[in-house]
């Protein structure tokens, strides 16, 4: 019974998007709308698959930006979530200013790292790790917050040191809300990434997206859309694979 | 076993009186109740008892030791389980082994030993959400155990459980108790809780929190989970009840 239930779960959107498909194929083709203003997903899928190793080369940029950056945001994370936590003094100085940068706007400052780091993955991984470190950040210091204070009590009761208490109680009881960011910053660090690579930069999605856009070829754009696409799908099961394999027990709960 | 004594406490929380000169004193392998209205100072009691928070003047004896204000000598157990939903059962029982520096496998193999003494045979490999209600509460009780095995503070600890699993581990209890002779404040505000599991009840008033009343329950503790049938039971009900302005 749950097995038919999970079948039509998943049956029915991918019915609704051959539906969509369907539908902008015809759409194209009666109307016969120009390629280089739309083109079909038969021709996009063909242009894939004909610049499949170009865009690979492309990705492959991409998706080192990606990780480099989202692995530096998470380091920053804990670290800073740790003094946060631990110090009330970087906490009253850091939060508001934490806070406030996100009024920022990443892709006004990015011309910046380009200017001051050329045209290399640095600046890259610069955007990617401030977009990424908020989320992230954020979550793990609401995790840690929200510890319940009985808890703390309860092991204060023990003797036990403070850093035993982080280390044992508010670490693991965060993990949750800390995966939670992680899952919102894994989109977001191929965007970060792909915008770096629009403003100037030797290979990468972004770079192809330009160069593509500037010619007119629509397909290709399209085509750089659906890699883009695929990768954070695949940095977002990352993500998940790993809270499976860390936090296992958070599942159980949502078994009962 | 050891011998708390508790003399002249008194605490202002939030700028209100709250504990108004408590003194009370449980007995070498006594099992002392503490009965009072929600929100008189119980748990603050507890706190100051074990360390976590300084009176504002009087002492806390243990074995004639005194232990105001410092952590370490006894834990207590609570309502809510508190236990790590990322560790299992025998982990979470192991925290005290662990935090007083014994190795790992030392401290699960101490704990192993208590496993079926507390009705948690066979699950020392569950992770908490698996488990029900009153075997999170002696999983509980067992870490309690663990840390201070001569004395066992228990802030109401079957009050969220319902009422025939409370009747269990109540039971239970007894059992337990009768093996390990501890010393045992109880904190309930159910009257028959406490005088089913107890030999001596304090009962607290309103704040600023004094004790109304000190009775020793004369009736037996029940064996096999019967209920006490001494005609003079309801008549002790009912002046506790009084007490208690119910
Ligand atoms: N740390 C604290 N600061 C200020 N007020 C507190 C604190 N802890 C408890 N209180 C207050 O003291 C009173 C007694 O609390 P508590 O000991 O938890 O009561 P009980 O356990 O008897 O229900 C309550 O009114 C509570 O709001
Ligand atoms: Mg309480």
């Amino acid at each position: 019974m749950k097995k038919l239930k999970n079948t039509v779960n998943i049956v029915i959107p991918l019915a609704f998007v051959t539906l969509l498909l369907t539908g902008w194929e015809v759409m194209v083709r009666c109307k016969s709308v120009p390629e280089w203003i739309l083109p079909g997903p038969v021709r996009i899928a063909r242009t894939f698959a004909d610049n499949a190793p170009v865009i690979a080369k492309h990705s492959q940029s991409t998706l080192l930006e990606c990780l480099a950056g989202f692995g530096i945001a998470i380091v920053f994370s804990f670290v800073i979530a740790f003094l946060m936590d631990e110090i009330e003094l970087i906490k009253r100085a850091l939060y508001p200013l934490i806070v406030a940068s996100q009024t920022v706007p990443i892709v006004s400052v990015a011309p910046l790292f380009i200017i001051w780091f050329g045209y290399g993955l640095m600046p890259k991984i610069i955007v990617v790790v401030l977009v990424c470190f908020f989320p992230i950040a954020i979550s793990l210091m609401g995790g840690l917050a929200a510890v319940d204070r009985e808890y703390l009590e309860l092991f204060r009761s023990m003797k036990a040191s403070r850093l035993d208490i982080f280390r044992m109680v508010k670490l693991p009881l965060a993990m949750p809300s800390f995966f939670s960011g992680l899952r919102i910053s894994a989109a977001y660090s191929v965007m970060g990434a792909v915008i770096g690579e629009w403003l100037g930069a030797k290979q990468g999605l972004g770079l192809y997206m330009t160069l593509s856009q500037r010619s007119f070829q629509v397909d290709r754009v399209f085509a750089a859309i659906l890699a883009v696409t695929a990768l954070s799908a695949a940095l977002f099961v990352l993500v998940v694979l790993a809270e499976r394999l860390v936090i296992p027990w958070n599942r159980l709960k949502q078994d009962r | 076993m050891p011998e708390i004594v508790i003399q002249e406490i008194s605490k202002t929380l939030g700028g209100l009186l709250t504990l108004g000169e408590i003194n009370m004193k449980a007995a070498d392998s006594a099992f002392v109740g503490i009965l009072g209205p929600s929100g008189c100072g119980k748990s603050t009691l507890f706190n100051i008892i074990s360390g976590l928070m300084r009176p504002d003047s009087g002492h806390v004896f243990i074995d004639k030791q005194d232990v105001t204000g410092r952590t370490g000598r006894v834990s207590y157990m609570r309502q809510k389980d508190l236990l790590l939903p990322s560790l299992n059962i025998l982990e979470n029982a192991s925290i005290p082994l662990i935090l007083k520096g014994h190795p790992k496998k030392k401290a699960h193999a101490e704990a192993e030993k208590h496993l079926s003494q507390f009705g948690l045979e066979g699950f020392q490999r569950y992770y908490p959400s698996q488990l029900s209600g009153g075997m999170r509460q002696r999983a509980a009780m067992l870490r309690t155990y663990l840390f201070s095995s001569d004395i066992l503070l228990l802030d109401e600890p079957f009050a969220s459980l319902d009422a025939i699993t409370k009747r269990k581990m109540q039971t239970w209890l007894i059992g337990v108790f009768n093996q390990i002779r501890p010393t045992v404040m109880f904190i309930t505000h159910d009257v028959d809780e406490a005088l089913y599991l107890c030999d001596k009840v304090y009962v607290l008033s309103e704040c600023p929190t004094v004790v109304k009343m000190e009775i020793k329950v004369p009736f037996s503790r029940p064996q096999h989970g019967r209920t006490i049938t001494d005609p003079g039971y309801s008549k002790m009900r009912d002046t506790i009840m009084e007490a208690l302005e119910l």
